[in-house]
């Protein structure tokens, strides 16, 4: 526990120090609360204009979860084969596996951090827009909860891409594709709402734009569907994990192609 | 100690290491003496267990699991990247911390390691921009940090300037002289004639000699190391 510690508390700080990438992870995170504060004075008081709102806003949330930790996931895996210092690494005698985890907490240090303020940005569009959540605590806690748990399987999704690529510029290719699942399943979902089955409920990504959906538009959200569904994320994050983990163990990642 | 018996290692179907045998004793620096592509790069690597084999073993002061063999060895491979945003203490830091080093004693073999190695004046500087000589000099730094038993380099004079080289050869005779096994990979026939006690020639993945230099020239029956290496290594192409 101590060495994922260590691990993770390094590539923090090493991820802290690269303020060009944190200044741009916090504009991604920034950037959907003011395009949707922007077209929400602009479509103010028009009819249907709030359900396409609050569809945006579930797509940008759920891409600043991915935006969030995208560099450091990049910089952790690939950019240590490229610079050469994975394989001094590896030379330490600490199991892959919490390697794989140490970086991976790290990445999703990141991705909460983008969440957290894309969220904040939100809160401060809806106090503007005069728009009021009437859930209980505990549906806003469950609800939390499921979209918390978004940037951990992010991250694990980000860091196994990274142990596969090459370098930053090939991680950097699959990992702004990567940000295109939630983008894409969101619109998707908004402009093809009859395609929405209850089971997706429970389907990590889909789930959480669903609840985000219920939230903002109706201002409550189940209960127990949030908890599930977090939960099925985490578990999901956990075999990404693992492949990434047995990724690291083959000789390829020492060799290089 | 180190001791490989009958290593043998494939990649991608081409058969890299094969049987290779050798022991380097403790207090003796051993070099590990071979052309390009001869192996020796694979065989260092398998025995700091970044790489496992396919077959045969590798035995680090008697311990032949991976995590064991690790704690008891300190290396410097081919690899050598730093971490650009941290300081040399801290990348000396972050390596004693995966160790299990204690705070006060990894603070002490910090400032020990770092006068020894002649890099107060960048001690705290961010190691981006270094040169060769610095980066190196820090990730030897690194290696030694848990007073290893065992020292493994792979051609660690590579890109140095000279009074680096000499340097760094008073350093692996100081710790011969503490009884730690050093073994070195070097293509550089000097470099092994001046520094070590024992030399294993390398050649398409197997031990074909090894011995003092002195004993190499007389089985070649050369007068000269450089001499010997050919003789032992490709003697066809000699005569």
């Amino acid at each position: 526990m101590n060495q994922i510690l260590t691990i993770a508390r390094k590539e923090i700080a090493d991820g802290l120090r690269d303020s060009r990438s944190v200044v741009a992870s916090v504009a991604y995170a920034l950037m959907g609360p003011v395009v949707v504060g922007l077209v929400s004075m602009t479509v103010h008081g028009k009819t249907g204009s709030e359900a396409v709102l609050t569809g945006m806003m579930a797509i940008f949330t759920l891409v600043s979860a991915f935006v969030g930790g995208m560099n450091v996931a990049m910089d952790t895996v690939a950019g240590e084969r490229e610079r050469k210092s994975l394989l001094p690494l590896l030379m330490n005698a600490v199991p892959r596996t919490s390697i794989v985890l140490g970086k991976w907490l790290a990445v999703s240090f990141f991705a909460i951090g983008g969440l957290a303020i894309n969220v904040l940005g939100f809160l401060l569009v809806f106090k503007n827009a005069g728009m009021s959540v009437t859930a209980s605590s505990a549906e806003l806690f469950s609800g939390v909860f499921g979209l918390f748990t978004l940037p951990f399987l992010a991250a694990a999704i980000q860091l196994c891409i990274s142990t596969i690529s090459r370098g930053v510029k090939e991680a950097q290719t699959y990992l702004s594709l990567v940000t295109f699942v939630p983008m894409g399943m969101g619109m998707f979902l908004v402009f093809c709402p009859a395609a929405r089955r209850a089971w997706c409920s429970f389907m990590p990504v889909v789930g959480q734009q669903l609840q985000l959906e219920a939230l903002m538009s109706r201002g409550r959200v189940s209960f127990l569907e949030p908890v599930v569904l977090g939960y099925l994320t985490l578990a999901v994050s956990v075999v990404v994990l693992l492949l990434a983990a047995n990724r690291l163990k083959q000789d390829e990642i020492i060799y290089g192609n | 100690m180190i001791k490989t018996h009958n290593l043998s290692k494939s990649f991608q179907g081409r058969q890299v290491v094969r049987g290779l045998s050798f022991e380097a004793p403790d207090g003796a620096i051993t070099g590990l003496l071979g052309a390009n592509g001869a192996g020796k790069t694979t065989t260092l690597r398998m025995i700091c267990g970044v790489l496992q084999a396919d077959s045969g073993s590798v035995a680090v002061d008697g311990a032949s699991d991976a995590r064991e063999r690790q704690q008891r060895v300190g290396a410097l491979l081919d690899h050598i990247g730093l971490y650009s945003r941290l300081t040399v203490r801290e990348n000396m830091a972050y390596f004693g911390r995966l160790r299990g080093m204690s705070t006060e004693i990894l603070q002490e073999r910090i400032e020990h390691l770092i006068g020894v190695l002649g890099l107060d004046a960048i001690a705290d500087r961010r190691t981006a921009g270094f040169s060769q000589g610095e980066r190196m000099k820090t990730a030897l730094g690194r290696a030694l940090l848990h007073s290893p038993t065992n020292v493994v380099l792979d051609e660690p004079t590579n890109g140095l300037d000279i009074p680096t080289i000499r340097s760094l050869r008073d350093l692996l005779r100081r710790l011969r002289d503490a009884g730690t096994c050093v073994v070195f990979s070097s293509h550089v026939l000097d470099e092994v004639h001046a520094l070590c006690d024992r030399v294993a020639v390398v050649a398409e993945g197997k031990i074909v000699a090894q011995g003092s230099p002195q004993e190499l020239c007389t089985r070649a029956g050369t007068a000269s190391l450089e001499d010997a290496f050919i003789e032992l290594t490709c003697p066809a192409e000699v005569y």
